[in-house]
């Protein structure tokens, strides 16, 4: 995948970058809104991540050149800013996410695996991972072709699993990207250990070896 | 530090005015008093002395007046004596009874020989007059004061009315209202002087006030992209290889801390946005499902039960955002205090929201419950704001929450009137 990363804050614009080149996609950067402005009309992405406070212009306006020049890219703002009106006028520009700083790197990524799932940038909308299939539109999981029933939880954990694959997630970044702001309600996160192992038990024995514990207490989810 | 004593501002100076005028009152009397009575004494000897004048001129004549006793007496003397006037007690045939009489007795040398005349009057007489002169002059004082007064203090309070009209706009005022203080002006130069005083006060704290406000949501919106820097950051180097699993503890428990100071800071951004009138969406939102929607998710994350009993079709209006923090506030309190596995109890109607959670001990400051940063008990992970957005959300719509412990049955209540 290509990307290009509009963020003039180079240190958070650099991981970002280190954090999706490791899955192989080719990451450009943009360090202010001329620079932003010159990529988006010059080149062909698949996905732009827009901040939309940078420092010379607003986002905003790179993401109206992007929708004016009618090219096929997902776009996902990321802004400092939480307020509604201004996610609700990103996505009304066309953004296909908007995301609150700060943020988890791996919550950034499943958002933008999910933007080009959406089927409407040519992407398909279902993941495979060994004999693990997931049709996003109708939110079914399949081992070896048959069907697995998951529940809401347990179905958004996988996703989260196989879009963060290879990577290690704590208990608080899953907790946080299930439950969202509430997640802090929990004194320890011991019951995120019961979806798992819920989860793991039904995706049968070769699933089961994918989710491993990573240094004790946090989580992985690979093949080998 | 001892209580000053306060009194009423138009009640102190009707009482100033009561008391000056019944000092006055009093000294007038006590003037007047010695002034009539000398005029009197002064009036009843001049008359003794020109009787003793008559009777004398007539003895000298020849004639042989009578002793008319107890106002006249006549007797002959050896020798000259010295002329006194004094107060004697003599009985009076005509009342029987002894009475108090004024005396002058001088002698009169004449060719007839030395005589002494006693003439006497009667002071009870006098007296009379003198009550009766300072009764009446009392009275009529005594009514022109009364009159004074009340006009004075219908003045007073006509004059004092600008100022009491400011105080109670002063009293009213909320820097949370939008709206500017307007006070009256008036024809009284002190009074324009206090308002114009007031006003620029008022101009200057509302202006300190808004900075505040803005410079917290500043504040806050500033720490959120070094936040995403560190915790990006963090999460790049535990995905590197060769992290210890007490490196990665660490790493941990930093993003832990970091995710702290994010939700301190998202919390404090919300407080910000209500001040800053930054929900004007409100709308009828109907609370049973909102209820139900936020239950599910809380079942989820704890190990509660909930009992839920809202009346179908409560409705309230409300920014929809608004009304699912003031729920997942008051529900999240509820189970951050409840005893661990206890029942949370839900209420709701259109007309208030109650949420109960069982806890052991009553808190230590029940007043203090919704205010910013208050913490009760141990729980580190508490922001002290979930409670004070719900307040500040309140204040907002003109809600009434409360909080009361209901000893027997060990519950903590939280409830917000919607009709305020």
């Amino acid at each position: 995948m290509k990307i290009l990363i509009a963020e003039d804050e180079i240190a958070l614009q650099r991981s970002i970058q280190v954090y999706l080149e490791r899955d192989g996609n080719v990451c450009e950067v943009a360090s202010d809104f001329n620079e932003a402005q010159e990529k988006v009309a010059l080149y062909d992405y698949d996905i732009i991540i827009l901040d939309i406070n940078l420092e010379t212009g607003s986002g905003l306006d790179v993401l109206r050149t992007i929708k004016k020049a009618q090219k096929k890219v997902g776009i996902v703002i990321i802004s400092a800013n939480s307020s509604l009106e201004d996610k609700l006028e990103g996505l009304d520009l066309g953004a296909d996410d908007y995301i609150t700083k700060p943020f988890h790197l791996a919550e950034l990524n499943s958002r933008i695996k999910a933007v080009l799932r959406r089927g409407k940038f040519g992407g398909n909308d279902t993941i495979e991972f060994q004999e693990i299939r997931v049709d996003t539109r109708s939110r079914t999981a399949y081992v070896d072709d048959v069907a697995i029933t998951l529940t809401r939880k347990e179905y958004d954990l996988l996703l989260f699993f196989i879009s963060n694959k290879g990577r290690v997630l704590s208990k608080e970044i899953i907790a946080e990207h299930l439950w969202g702001d509430n997640s802090d309600l929990l004194d320890n996160f011991d019951f995120i250990y019961v979806h798992i192992n819920n989860l793991r038990k039904k995706l049968k024995n070769a699933g089961a070896r994918y989710i491993k514990t990573a240094y004790g207490s946090g989580y992985k989810f690979i093949s080998e | 530090m001892a209580q000053q004593k306060t009194s009423r501002l138009l009640r102190k100076a009707s009482i100033n005015f009561l008391l000056m005028s019944a000092a006055l009152l009093i000294l007038t009397a006590a003037a007047l008093f010695i002034y009539t009575r000398t005029l009197l004494d002064n009036e009843i000897e001049e008359e003794l002395y020109s009787q003793v004048a008559f009777i004398e001129k007539n003895i000298q004549e020849g004639n042989q007046p009578k002793s008319i006793e107890p106002i006249l007496s006549i007797k002959r003397i050896s020798a000259e004596r010295l002329t006194t006037v004094r107060d004697t007690l003599m009985y009076d045939p005509r009342q029987d009874e002894v009475e108090l009489f004024k005396e002058l007795s001088k002698s009169a040398n004449t060719t007839n020989g030395v005589y002494e005349i006693k003439v006497r009057t009667l002071i009870i007489e006098s007296e009379d007059i003198f009550v009766g002169i300072i009764v009446s002059f009392l009275s009529i004082l005594a009514i022109a004061f009364l009159i004074v007064f009340f006009i004075n203090k219908s003045r007073n309070e006509r004059m004092w009315k600008p100022f009491f009209t400011s105080l109670d706009k002063l009293r009213t005022f909320s820097f949370d209202t939008k709206e500017p203080i307007v006070f009256e002006s008036s024809n009284i130069q002190e009074f324009n002087d206090l308002n114009i005083g007031l006003n620029e006060l008022v101009t200057k704290i509302r202006g300190d006030y808004n900075n505040l406000k803005q410079f917290t949501e500043d504040v806050s919106h500033e720490a959120q992209t070094p936040l995403a820097i560190m915790q990006a950051k963090i999460e790049n180097i535990i995905n590197q290889n060769g992290i210890s699993d007490t490196q990665y503890e660490e790493l941990n428990s930093i993003q832990k801390d970091i995710k702290r100071l994010t939700q301190l800071n998202k919390r404090l951004i919300l407080l910000a946005k209500i001040d800053n009138d930054q929900f004007a969406n409100a709308q009828f939102i109907d609370l049973e499902s909102l209820i139900k929607e936020r239950v599910v998710d809380f079942k989820d994350l704890s190990e509660n039960t909930f009992s839920v009993e809202v009346k179908p079709n409560s409705k309230i209006k409300i920014d929809t955002y608004l009304a699912e923090i003031l729920v997942n506030n008051l529900l999240s309190n509820a189970i951050k205090y409840s005893v661990p596995k206890s029942t949370i109890h839900i209420k709701a109607s259109s007309l208030m929201i109650e949420v109960s959670n069982t806890g052991n001990a009553t808190l230590k400051n029940p007043e203090k419950i919704f205010e910013r940063f208050y913490k009760e008990g141990a729980s580190k992970k508490a922001t002290g704001l979930g409670l004070s957005i719900v307040n500040k959300i309140c204040t907002y719509y003109k809600f009434k929450p409360s909080y009361r412990f209901r000893e027997s049955e060990h519950l903590h209540q939280f409830r917000i009137d919607f009709s305020g």
